[in-house]
């Protein structure tokens, strides 16, 4: 890639990045308002989330469906090969290229606090990672922020990928250190991706490639399969946990930030649109714990949160690891195929 | 043995009729105590007496406002923390109609500039970790009415 080319995408990224970051807003309990807030403290838990009887039939209903689309899993993987197959020359370099762009947008926001906590104004208080996770008042605050910037940088230019891969992975760990359990929410759904971009690598539109840097690349070919059923098990552990965590147990935190965006409910009651955005949750989330039905479940999860920052006017950029990861796992499926290794592989080695 | 378990077409099934049946039954068990949001509330033991909240709000430079936040029974405090005790100690989020303006942690904050009309200012006590506080008598929180002129004061 010429120097020129390289420069113009470098800037035009890091414009557009600014530019989603201007919009920020969240689906946050903190968008709340003092009036909802009030309300939020005194409203009764809907009866179907109370109801083993309600609970149940809705369970039967979503362990049908997981049945249902389990037996047709191999016509379904069939007939994915068939319309994924068009486009899949372009994975090894579609894939790597929107995850590291996902998640060096997230760094770098975080390090300058371009993705600030609702209510905080921006370009002030560094995060790490996402909006909550605040560095005020942290031992080591200015060390991570930094440490962010430089992870950040390297992703978004595409250098020594694989081993940012591994600091994400430390850094989903070193957040639970820092911040205890309240990181819990967050941490796998960044330690899954961290663990795709040691499998992927940086991809062609990388400085790895034009520079042959790419460093731990053996190490990635060799144990592929474990990064890459480790990263599904990782992420979908995530989705579980934030199911049962925040919308089961919590359902009328969520029935509130749903009303609170006016989230169309077509002539549904709430507490159902809750309790089915639960179950498909939690039901998507296991379903990748057991690495099946990959792609149509990273399809749904990514039409479900993007319809969800659409309705509630959220930037993008909030779940910008997520978009990633299940782009990655809708592009390559169940398994990560050779080419992703081996391609590459070749060429350094010829090199 | 466990892979040949594995590959068999009951496995998956069988972890989501445990996983969904595990819910099932605990849900209920949690969801029955009808507590409010723990993600969202930061509840105060019965034994502590919940703060109380009164503002006063002043004109100042450039079309900015000056809040004083009078409390009883807390303490603001700048040190945030991501778990914090049910302590009626933190800091308070300043809304204006309804959209939150400032983080307050001191008794006295800036705010504004306010358009010119009615304009609803709500402060909310938070504990170290944002969550609000909740007290015995519910949200504990002060409201204050200010109309802002046309010329600035």
């Amino acid at each position: 890639m010429h120097f020129r080319t390289f420069a113009w995408r470098f800037i035009a990224t890091i414009s557009f990045l600014v530019i989603l970051a201007t919009s920020a807003d969240a689906h946050e309990a903190w968008l709340l308002t003092p009036s909802e807030i009030e309300e939020l403290s005194v409203a009764p838990i809907p009866p179907l989330f109370r109801s083993r009887l309600f609970l149940g039939i809705a369970a039967t209903m979503g362990f049908a469906v997981s049945l249902f689309a389990l037996r047709l899993e191999a016509s379904i993987t069939q007939l994915e090969d068939r319309l994924i197959a068009p486009f899949s020359r372009g994975f090894a370099d579609v894939a790597p290229l929107f995850l590291r762009l996902g998640l060096a947008s997230m760094l770098l926001l975080a390090a300058f606090g371009g993705l600030p906590r609702h209510g905080t104004s921006m370009w002030t208080t560094p995060t790490f990672l996402v909006p909550d996770m605040q560095l005020v008042g942290i031992a080591l605050a200015g060390a991570l922020t930094l440490v962010q910037l430089i992870v950040g940088f390297l992703l978004l230019l595409g250098l020594l990928t694989r081993i940012c891969g591994a600091a994400l992975v430390g850094f989903s760990m070193l957040g639970l250190a820092v911040f205890g359990s309240a990181f819990g929410s967050y941490g796998l759904h960044f330690a899954g991706p961290g663990l795709i971009v040691i499998a992927l690598g940086g991809g062609r539109f990388s400085l790895d490639q034009a520079f042959h840097s790419d460093l731990g690349q053996k190490v990635a070919f060799r144990s592929r399969k474990f990064l890459w059923r480790g990263a599904q098990i990782l992420i979908g552990i995530g989705f579980v946990y934030l199911g049962i965590a925040y919308k089961l147990l919590q359902p009328t935190l969520l029935i509130a930030i749903l009303e609170h965006g006016e989230m169309p409910t077509f002539g549904l009651p709430m507490p159902v649109v809750a309790l089915v955005m639960t179950g498909v949750e939690i039901l998507c989330g296991a379903l990748l714990v057991l690495g099946r039905l990959v792609r149509p479940v990273a399809l749904a999860i990514l039409g479900a949160i993007t319809f969800l920052a659409v309705v509630l006017g959220e930037t993008p950029l909030f779940h910008a690891n997520l978009y990633g990861a299940l782009l990655a796992m809708l592009l390559i499926g169940r398994h990560l195929p050779l080419p992703f290794g081996s391609v590459q592989f070749r060429r350094v080695r010829v090199a | 043995m466990l892979r040949r378990f594995y590959m068999k077409a009951a496995f998956a099934p069988c972890i989501l009729a445990i996983l969904l049946g595990s819910v099932v039954f605990a849900a209920p068990i949690v969801n029955g105590n009808g507590r409010p949001p723990r993600a969202v509330f930061l509840v105060l033991p019965d034994d502590i007496e919940p703060p109380k909240v009164s503002l006063q709000v002043e004109p100042f430079a450039q079309g900015k406002y000056r809040v004083q936040i009078d409390t009883t029974e807390f303490q603001f405090t700048d040190i945030c923390v991501a778990q914090a005790q049910a302590a009626p100690i933190g800091h308070a989020h300043v809304h204006v109609n309804g959209a939150k303006v400032a983080s307050a942690y001191q008794p006295v904050v800036l705010i504004g500039p306010l358009a010119p009309g009615e304009h609803v200012i709500d402060v909310v006590l938070r504990g170290q970790d944002h969550r609000a506080i909740l007290g015995r008598t519910g949200l504990v929180q002060g409201t204050v009415e200010v109309f802002v002129p046309q010329q600035p004061v």
